[in-house]
């Protein structure tokens, strides 16, 4: 390929590419501000997980029982309240 | 807190065990091969390889061999590790010691590794002591009835660990 | 092809440009909500839609750089001074890499390819993604900019074109550096993905931690691609360079191995955050380090900063990084302060013995682990400045200082998965720790009995004290571990009735990360052990004429003939051992040296029998100039196998561990079941 060749193809890539950039599109996706909702939902989401994996592991025997009652009700009071809040949110 | 006191003696041992790996050094062999393999793994070939005496081969190399045999002559010679080490110093620079002397600024080499490595276990210890002493009890919650429904869901949906 | 390369490479970074200054705007627009001509969004659509078109131009770039080294045109610079005719097809590939321009370019390409496939997944979280693709923007511009300025690749050769090129540094004309270089870039280069979106969700005020879980796969993917950089070079200085070893502490692996202890810190300790809210500023702190020291090993080895064996490419572009590194700094540190609310964390600890605080430890000691070798690094810089006198910091520093630290790390290794989230108590898990601490002592005892001694003729050996400590950690951790799995399938086992292999299975397939996770620790075990090996490799150096024998450890070397050999590419000199155990006969080396005839380097190739207990390792030294006899050089090193071994492990753990965990079923699905007072089964044990 020759100096110029070189820089033809060059040029082609060029417009290309900006046709590609610039293209009016206005089937772009919107940037959605995350709800307080979704917030609460993912949370919800992970102390789920949390109290799932605080079960398992009392019964691979690494709780004693009332360390893992303790815990188990701290989780389930935090979860309830979130809970609330989320139903609180669905209703409004 | 007994729990605590367990723990702190445990941590003691393990700085206790660190130290006395610490401050623990190679001390000389005895045959001559064994000594010429120990500095030679102390010192650096001067060739500019990056490599350790005793472990440069790369071919072509114009001060390794010579350097071997200086340092196979001092062996031979009878002087000691130390005298063979500060001979080499003197000829080819402070750079042919492959680690830093103990002595002077360059001792700051050796004590700051352990000193950072103390001071953040104590920081790390303290701060876990710090986090954990707001250990928070299982507060009254309000019982009413709309929660114990919610912590009843919570408790169904959650208890078997995730059946499949 | 040079004019379209280097075209294409001011296309990229036009487009690059574009996209930062745009996104910019864009995400500003958007944030503070003023009106615009332009909607916002779109004008963020368009910028990411450049990084994409940007990707297609680099692709572009690098597409002309290996056209050429094939089409041998040596009016370019860059072909000329690391291909020629003779070389073979693969390490034609390997000169993209192999030099200065090449490696900056492949760096960029590598970088657009993460930004390629980030900017197409935007729809997972537009505007986090939007953020953290402007981000990319900033660090892709940073590279073009290098390569189109700093270290173009396709710049011409001045006056006569030559008929065939230097060559390529024979060192790197092995099968492994046709992949080593590329793995540890997409490690390096793969840090920036986390980075962009650690800081991309400081400048939003991200709410919650699902970032976490959006960026986990790149971390991983990453962190394996590093991982296996840096083994892959380990292997590779073990059968190419001769010496007998493989992590000589250069400035260079040090260069890799430290954003991998970060990064290795953050995979850990971002779980933290993940689960419970905690060490916010932590992990961001963490990542913004890991970028920052993959930013930092690149100018210490390509700035000319530090001697190193990896001299293969140095030059000016140092001030370059220097003044990249401030800026990202600048950026971190501006940002941190500014949203530093954001990052209030609840840091509740509800008890010292629980996972949480073995992460703490476990940080600690990897972070300890990065600051030696920063500091061995760079003293020699700092006691030039102080004293006067440049020192040499190598393995021997290294070996006193960071071995005792990475022993502390294998035993937390071995306690962290024992405990459990949130709080415990040590009468717990006491029980949990018997076996363990059995297989540790039960080894100790083994190893003192077949003859590892830490002290050998009334003197104190400290690599076999520290062989004998790793054995037995080893062992410990290793039923630790063991037990952990069986613990969890024995509750499955219980609640599903099968047997205990599906029970493991599904254990696994349930939570993939943590049981991946230990996948992969059961594999840094087996490396320790073939790493505490090295305390009892043993050489033998011998002048061998024909039908003489030298002897190591169970093996006798007899030489039966040496010769010569040339093709196009190099001149070769090699020796034919047979190897004999026990009297008989096992197999034949032929440990070789060469001279590349394109550069006149000589090169070693090393014979390698390798097994599980030892690899033997023989070496052609050269040949005695007044007998013209070979002088061959043989190591035993025991338990080196086992290192590669251990790699394969953590390879398999990652996939594991990348792959999702099985949903657990949810409520209505259980609903279906009748259940019998739920909280009752569960304080029973759930059977």
């Amino acid at each position: 390929m020759t100096e110029l060749q070189g820089v033809i193809v060059g040029a082609i890539m060029a417009l290309a590419l900006g046709t590609y950039t610039f293209w009016p599109e206005n089937a772009f996706a919107s940037q959605r501000e995350k709800t307080r909702l979704d917030y609460l939902l993912e949370r919800k989401e992970q102390l789920y997980e949390n109290l799932r994996d605080l079960n398992f592991e009392y019964r691979a025997g690494k709780y004693p029982e009332e360390d893992f009652l303790t815990q188990r009700a701290l989780l389930e009071d935090e979860t309830a309240q979130l809970m609330a809040e989320i139903e609180h949110l669905q209703q409004a | 807190m007994p729990k605590s006191m367990n723990m702190s003696t445990w941590m003691k041992a393990v700085q206790a065990l660190l130290l006395a790996v610490a401050v623990c050094f190679w001390t000389g062999a005895a045959s001559d091969s064994a000594r010429f393999n120990d500095l030679g793994h102390r010192l650096m070939c001067t060739c500019g390889c990056a490599q350790l005496l005793g472990e440069c081969n790369h071919v072509g190399c114009t001060e390794s061999g010579r350097e071997r045999n200086e340092l196979s002559a001092a062996i031979a010679s009878g002087a000691t590790d130390q005298q063979i080490l500060n001979s080499f110093a003197a000829k080819y620079g402070m750079t042919v010691l492959a680690a830093p002397p103990t002595r002077g600024f360059s001792l700051v080499a050796w004590v700051a590794p352990f000193a950072v490595f103390a001071a953040a276990l104590l920081g790390t210890i303290l701060l876990v002591r710090h986090w954990s002493l707001g250990r928070a009890e299982a507060a009254a919650q309000a019982a009413t009835p709309e929660m114990n429904a919610l912590r009843e869901k919570i408790r169904r949906e959650t208890e078997a660990g995730g059946e499949v | 092809m040079a004019a379209f390369g280097s075209f294409a490479l001011l296309i990229a970074l036009a487009l690059a440009a574009y996209n930062l200054f745009a996104g910019a705007i864009a995400l500003r627009l958007i944030a503070t909500g003023q009106p615009a001509r332009i909607s916002p969004e779109r004008l963020a659509d368009t910028a990411r839609r450049a990084g994409i078109a940007g990707f297609v131009a680099v692709t572009g770039a690098a597409f002309a750089l290996v056209w050429s080294v094939f089409a041998n045109d040596f009016s370019i610079t860059y072909i000329m001074e690391h291909s020629n005719r003779a070389l073979p097809a693969p390490y034609k590939f390997a000169a993209l890499w192999s030099g200065q321009e090449g490696s900056l370019l492949l760096w960029a390409w590598l970088l657009g390819a993460y930004g390629f496939v980030l900017r197409l997944l935007h729809k997972t979280d537009v505007k986090l993604y939007a953020y953290a693709g402007t981000i990319l923007a900033g660090v892709q511009v940073f590279f073009l900019a290098v390569v189109n300025f700093a270290a173009p690749p396709f710049s011409l050769l001045r006056g006569a074109i030559p008929d065939d090129g230097n060559g390529l540094n024979p060192l790197l004309q092995y099968p492994e550096m046709v992949i080593h270089p590329p793995m540890l870039y997409l490690g390096y280069v793969g840090f920036t993905i986390p980075f962009a979106f650690a800081l991309g969700a400081l400048m939003m005020r991200y709410p919650g931690e699902k970032w976490i879980k959006i960026t986990r796969g790149w971390t991983m993917v990453t962190w394996l691609f590093l991982t296996m950089g840096i083994f892959l070079g380990m292997h590779w200085a073990y059968a190419v360079l001769g010496w007998g070893g493989y992590w000589g502490w250069d400035p260079v692996e040090n260069a890799s191995f430290m954003p991998w202890l970060t990064g290795t810190a953050f995979l850990h300790s971002v779980m933290m955050q993940e689960r419970k809210g905690m060490m916010k500023s932590w992990n961001v702190w963490l990542i913004f380090s890991t970028f920052a020291l993959s930013i930092l090993g690149t100018l210490l080895t390509r700035g000319g900063l530090v001697s190193s064996v990896h001299a293969f490419a140095q030059s000016s572009i140092g001030n370059w990084f220097v003044t990249f590194l401030v800026i990202v700094l600048a950026v971190c540190i501006f940002t941190y302060v500014l949203q530093r609310s954001h990052l209030k964390s609840d840091q509740r600890l509800e008890s010292l013995v629980s996972r949480e605080s073995s992460f703490l430890f476990n940080n600690l000691v990897l972070l300890a682990a990065c600051f030696v070798i920063l500091w061995g690094t760079l003293f020699p810089i700092l006691s030039e400045y102080v004293q006067g006198t440049k020192v040499t910091v190598g393995a021997p520093f290294y070996n006193r200082v960071a071995i005792p630290i990475g022993l502390f790390l294998l035993f937390l290794t071995g306690v962290g998965p024992l405990l459990p989230w949130r709080s415990t108590s040590l009468r717990a898990v006491r029980r949990n720790f018997v076996i363990p601490s059995i297989a540790l002592w039960g080894t100790v005892i083994v190893c003192l009995a077949v003859g590892v001694r830490p002290w050998h003729d009334g003197s104190f050996d400290a690599g076999n004290f520290y062989a004998l400590v790793a054995f037995g950690l080893s062992a410990g951790v290793f039923t630790a571990i063991l037990s952990e799995y069986l613990r969890g399938a024995n509750v499955i086992r219980k609640q599903t009735r099968r047997n205990l292999f599906s029970a493991m299975y599904l254990l696994i397939r349930r939570n993939t990360r943590r049981y991946g996770g230990y996948l992969i620790h059961i594999g840094v075990v087996i490396v320790v052990v073939g790493l505490a090996g090295s305390a009892f490799n043993r050489n033998s150096e011998s002048e061998l004429t024909l039908n003489s024998t030298m002897s190591i450890g169970p093996y006798t070397l007899q030489c039966v003939g040496f010769t010569q050999d040339s093709n196009l590419n190099y001149n070769s000199e090699y020796a034919l051992l047979d190897v004999y155990q026990n009297g008989k006969k096992q197999f034949q080396m032929s440990p070789e040296k060469r001279v590349y005839l394109a550069s006149q380097q000589p090169q070693t190739m090393v014979a390698i029998h390798s097994v599980l207990s030892w690899d033997l390792y023989v070496v052609y030294e050269g040949t005695n100039p007044d007998t013209g006899n070979p002088i061959i050089k043989a190591f035993l090193n025991p338990l080196v196998s086992w290192i590669w071994a251990g790699v394969i492990f953590i390879v398999l753990g990652t996939f594991v561990a990348l792959t999702p965990s099985l949903a657990p079923a949810t409520a209505t699905v259980r609903l279906a079941v009748p259940q019998a007072t739920p909280a009752e089964a569960a304080i029973r044990g759930g059977d």
